[in-house]
């Protein structure tokens, strides 16, 4: 019967249902769009690290485990040196550069054979490997998004550079210049801030981790299972205030909309809820009728909160294929009980003043 | 036989910012079970307020209400609500319809809230003795005032309340829907032994009661 009522009241005013739904959708899926780029951006990356093939990643003492992040560089020779430990297959020297020119991006500066030796080489979907040092490798997405062809020039760090091939994503970076270019480019020959280590069985990891440890003491070094763990959004400073707020930004619209979508309600209808009164409603009666009615809007708003984070996902996708949206289960259920609540407190001041009314003031009300 | 409404020295006050304003200076009353009574009177009399605190719409300010054994003294607004919803029905001038809710919904919506379910039985008796039953499905605004209100009555006494309240039910309606309600109320309380409590302006609705009550400046002045 309330349900009888709620859903007459709701589609009686249509203008203001449209409006409450959509402040809650845009509430949804702007959750959903926030935490799934955050988390898509952060995953993204961690898998094209763990791409490289590398079972160990040795960086500099304090370094970050962000990549590209306020790292000293360390001396190649270094690396050299742990190349010759036991059970080391492969060290790979590279320095990791954040290019933030256009979106923050980070650049490889790789040397080809030792990188060939941890990665397994890269697959050439057209074009070749570096031919001079002015040379960059660009990965299939970032082709397809900024429509580079081989031959094709583009500027890196200021400088010129000839695209020589584009090559499958998920080895690391999506650009990759050589490494004594990046070492000239950036004042640090002979230097790299990070190496990547190919054991020669995987199970070695913690073991040659170790071992480097007790001869690199006070470095950044990861076995890559670690690194991958330490990747998520929750451990990159900042991320998880950005998304907080964010979230924050968005019950706050929610909140705001749905209270006043209520508030508005009662006024209109208290002659409605005189009426209720007299019949010998409670308070109790009264508060549900509102706030079950804000969770029926809430409701269609969080489904259409769903559907129109996937269209936007889409249209993202196609926009900005370099920007990696991931929607899981887990945020859209977040994102629903955070859009609900928001809406039944926003909703709960309004649903007590009808339920204080006068029945006999709201009667007489015009 | 304990009466059913039992009202001394009734006063009700109301208070517009610092002024008094008097609406009930001192009302005794009682009615017994099964009474059909008219209640006339001045406009701004005192009549409706009269009719809110027996409906415990409004608490009284001063004196004593007692209705089918409740004392109001005694009652919180919680009592008084749960009260009105088992034992009171009320009729109003504007008919008071949910206007988004089908005439069958506006009824059975007070079963709902008296929390008893729906009584079909009782559901067909009322609505066809009110010349309703092929109404059902429409809204208020597709009936006309006469059938409105015949619709609010049956949403009023669905229930069986103990008391029917009614402020002046035929002041929006010509004479001749005024003259079919009155014959559903005098039906009513023929019938089912309703105890009603009727406001009125018009002298010939006062007269199908068996008991005229004349108010002025918020006192009884003829019983
Ligand atoms: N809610 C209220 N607040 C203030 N004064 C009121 C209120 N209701 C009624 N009154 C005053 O009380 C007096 C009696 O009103 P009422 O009971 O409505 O009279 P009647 O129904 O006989 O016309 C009037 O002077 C009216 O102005
Ligand atoms: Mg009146």
């Amino acid at each position: 019967m309330v349900n009888k009522l709620i859903v007459s009241n709701v589609l009686h005013r249509p203008i203001r249902t449209a409006v409450s739904v959509l402040a809650v959708a845009i509430e949804v899926a702007m959750v959903i769009l926030v935490v799934g780029l955050c988390h898509g951006l952060v995953n993204d990356s961690a898998r094209r690290v763990e791409g490289v093939g590398a079972d160990i990643l040795v960086r500099p003492p304090g370094a970050s485990f962000m990549l590209g992040l306020g790292e000293a560089p360390m001396p190649t020779k270094i690396g050299e040196r742990l190349a010759e430990l036991p059970r080391v297959l492969a060290v790979a020297p590279a320095i990791i550069h954040v290019n933030n020119a256009e979106s923050v991006d980070l650049i490889y500066g790789i040397d080809m054979s030792s990188y060939n030796a941890v990665s397994g080489g890269f697959v050439y979907l057209s074009g070749g490997p570096f031919q001079s040092p002015y040379d960059v490798l660009v990965d299939d997405i970032y082709a397809n998004a900024h429509h580079t062809k081989v031959g094709a020039t583009m500027n890196l760090l200021n400088h010129d550079f000839k695209v020589a091939g584009i090559v499958e994503h998920g080895k690391g970076a999506r650009r990759f210049i050589p490494l004594t270019t990046m070492q000239d480019l950036t004042a640090s020959q002979d230097k790299a801030t990070t190496f990547f280590v190919k054991c020669t069985d995987p199970a070695y990891a913690e073991q040659v981790t170790d071992a480097f440890k007790t001869l690199l003491p006070g470095y950044t070094i990861y076995p890559i299972k670690e690194y991958m763990a330490l990747m998520t959004s929750n451990n990159i400073p900042g991320l998880n205030y950005f998304i907080t707020v964010m979230i924050a930004l968005a019950v706050g619209i929610g909140f705001l909309v749905i209270f006043l979508s209520m508030y508005t309600t009662i006024t209109e209808r208290t002659r409605e809820i005189g009426i209720l009164k007299s019949l010998g409603a409670s308070k109790a009666y009264i508060i549900l009728v509102i706030l079950r009615e804000a969770t029926l809007l809430t409701a269609v708003g969080i489904i259409a909160g769903f559907i129109g984070a996937l269209i936007l996902r889409k249209v993202m996708g196609g926009v900005f294929p370099t920007l990696p949206v991931e929607i899981t289960w887990d945020w859209r259920l977040y994102a629903a009980c955070l859009a609900l609540l928001g809406s039944i407190l926003g909703s709960f001041y309004p649903a007590l003043r009808a339920a204080q009314l006068d029945p006999v003031d709201a009667l007489a009300y015009e | 036989m304990e009466p059913i409404i039992s009202v001394k020295s009734l006063v009700k006050t109301y208070r517009l910012g610092k002024v008094d304003v008097p609406a009930l200076r001192g009302v005794d009353l009682v009615v017994q079970e099964g009474e059909f009574v008219a209640v006339v009177g001045p406009s701004g009399c005192g009549k409706s307020t009269l009719l809110h605190i027996l409906g415990g719409l409004t608490g009284p300010s001063e004196g004593q209400v007692c209705i089918d054994g409740n004392d109001f003294r005694l009652m919180t607004d919680a009592d008084r609500t749960r009260f009105r919803r088992h034992k009171i029905g009320f009729v109003f001038q504007r008919f008071n319809l949910l206007p988004t809710l089908s005439a069958r919904d506006n009824i059975a919506i007070a079963q709902h809230i008296q929390g008893n379910g729906f009584n079909p039985h009782r559901f067909e008796a009322i609505t066809r003795m009110l010349g309703i039953d092929k109404k059902l499905n429409h809204r208020p605004f597709a009936l006309s005032g006469g059938e409105q209100q015949r619709v609010a009555i049956a949403r009023a006494v669905i229930c069986e309340p103990k008391i029917l309240l009614a402020d002046e039910p035929t002041g929006n309606l010509d004479t001749e829907n005024s003259q079919v309600v009155l014959d559903m109320l005098r039906e009513l309380n023929r019938t089912f032994r309703q105890t009603i409590l009727m406001i009125t302006h018009n002298p010939e609705a006062a007269g199908i009661a068996n008991r005229i009550i004349r108010m002025r400046d918020g006192r009884i002045i003829s019983d």
